[in-house]
């Protein structure tokens, strides 16, 4: 044995590969963690993923942190999230990876599935939503015709458990708090929607599709993203059928890969009941506040520029603007819908 | 696209594993360990990168990829560097804390000193430029020359001198 293979040797690792893949897999369902498909290789795409999959993520984590952070208790099935603000809430990449999806801690169960359709026009996605879909009156430059489609209301029921938390963080060999007896089974009624969503591509000739942002970085949340999208639906409301909030919200935001930092800036949500955290991945995007419709909203700008979205909340809708646009284009849009 | 598929792609959940990416899962992960755990020191910090090194590769890269060894070879080494040197505040007490997991040395002043010449042995490997200490853990876990240049994208024969040079730098960041 060399001097230099004697300082580097290792003990021999006991290698099980089958147990290594079931503890992948398990992440892989936990996180929602979806293969690459052929073809859409690269750092954009793959940016675009992780921001998606991570805002899903946040969202979970930072929704069911903010509906347990309502004191008392429910002793009868009690509406204990119903947003009528928003707040931004920032998020690191170790935040989106760490955390586990809400799908580690039960079982959802869609009474009704989120299942987007694509509807011939306006006075059909009004029709089909019940709602009043407002129009851009002010369009940016190479904006081509609009595309409408509609998500029906969705309902689903989550119920907690502690045997399937217990053994998906012993799949990840993770040693996260007990669940306490009566999490167990208690169950969170979740209403979200309807929502309708038009999408506009780049209407310059040629282009088919998703119009891509294309930064130096390629780290642009939203590349493949349509050049205009404006959605608007019903926020999600939750009910609990009475699970005791203070063990919930200790349990939940002491959970392995919920970085200090994020527990704490949902703590500090001063009135979590009634707001909506919108996750902001720091790492790859910037906020601030901004003045739109004449209510608080979110900017969201891509640390290139090239992509812009705004958030904000009026008369019981969450209304978005979104797209490979600049600040005041994706503004212009959202003061101009009527 | 319509804008119902669209949604649905940014909805719906993941597919299942395909069976490509498990068959090169099955193949590689003993050795994407191996050189973890050379660099590391620690096997259940090893299989921890080898997990993410996998995720990694999995959300970017086609299973049946022509480069899908090379670049987990390659990956395993970095990701652990990283780990190391964010550990290496630390080392002495993750030392211990590893060598007493991972062996059973009967005399506890011999533990000691094996545990303090590991950390030495490790915090050297930071002081590395990546290239050497990745061409270390390596060779050192078994990979051929023609293996290793495909990992780290050098010619096979510029190989051997850069080992050696990398073996020279080592040495002496171990006895300075």
């Amino acid at each position: 044995m060399s001097d230099i293979e004697d300082m580097l040797s290792v003990p021999d690792a006991n290698v099980d590969t089958e147990r290594a893949l079931a503890r992948l897999r398990a992440r892989v369902e936990a996180e929602r963690i979806a293969p690459v498909s052929r073809g859409a290789s690269g750092p954009r795409r793959v940016a675009v993923n992780i921001w998606l999959k991570g805002l899903a993520a946040a969202a979970t984590v930072a929704l069911v942190a903010t509906v347990l952070t309502v004191s008392g208790l429910a002793e009868t099935i009690l509406t204990i999230f119903e947003p009528k603000q928003i707040v931004a809430v920032p998020i690191t990449v170790n935040d989106l990876t760490g955390a586990s999806s809400f799908a580690t801690y039960g079982t959802l169960t869609w009474t009704e599935q989120p299942r987007p359709y694509d509807v011939p026009d306006l006075g059909t996605a009004a029709r089909d939503s019940g709602m009043t879909v407002l129009i851009p009156g002010n369009l940016p430059a190479g904006v081509g015709a609009p595309k409408y489609g509609v998500m029906a209301k969705t309902t689903a029921t989550f119920t907690f458990s502690a045997e399937k938390t217990r053994q998906a963080a012993a799949a990840q060999k993770r040693t996260p708090p007990p669940m306490p007896a009566n999490i167990d089974g208690s169950r969170l009624f979740i209403t979200g929607g309807p929502a309708v969503v038009t999408f506009y591509d780049d209407g310059s000739a040629g282009a088919t599709g998703a119009t891509s942002a294309t930064g130096a970085t390629g780290a642009s949340p939203f590349s493949g993203m349509p050049r205009l999208i404006v959605a608007q639906g019903r926020p999600p409301v939750v009910q609990s059928d009475g699970v005791t909030v203070d063990q919930l919200q200790s349990y939940l935001l002491q959970q392995p890969g919920i970085s200090p930092q994020l527990a704490a800036q949902i703590r500090a949500i001063k009135d979590p009941s009634s707001t909506l955290p919108v996750p902001i991945p720091v790492d790859m995007a910037t906020s601030k506040k901004v003045t739109v419709q004449g209510v608080d909203g979110i900017f969201v700008g891509d640390s290139t520029g090239l992509g812009s979205a705004v958030i904000w909340q009026k008369d019981g809708i969450v209304y978005g603007v979104a797209g490979t646009l600049t600040e005041q284009q994706v503004l212009a849009v959202a003061n101009s819908l009527h | 696209m319509e804008v119902a598929e669209r949604l649905r792609l940014r909805t719906a959940p993941g597919p299942g594993m395909p069976p490509a990416f498990e068959d090169l899962f099955r193949r590689e992960y003993p050795r994407v360990v191996a050189i973890a755990h050379r660099i590391v020191g620690d096997a259940d910090e090893a299989e921890d990168v080898a997990q993410d090194v996998f995720v990694s590769f999995y959300r970017k890269h086609p299973a049946d990829a022509h480069y899908a060894a090379p670049w987990l070879h390659a990956a395993a080494a970095h990701t652990a560097l990283n780990v190391l040197r964010s550990r290496a505040r630390r080392r002495t007490r993750d030392a211990v804390e590893a060598l007493r997991r991972d062996t059973a040395v009967p005399d506890p002043a011999q533990a000691a000193e094996a545990a303090e010449t590991r950390s030495e042995v490790r915090a050297a490997l930071t002081r590395l430029p990546d290239r050497s200490a990745a061409l270390l853990a390596l060779r050192y876990s078994g990979l051929s020359y023609e293996e290793i240049a495909a990992a780290l994208g050098l010619r096979q024969s510029s190989i051997g001198t850069l080992l050696r040079r990398a073996e020279d730098a080592f040495r002496k960041e171990v006895t300075t």
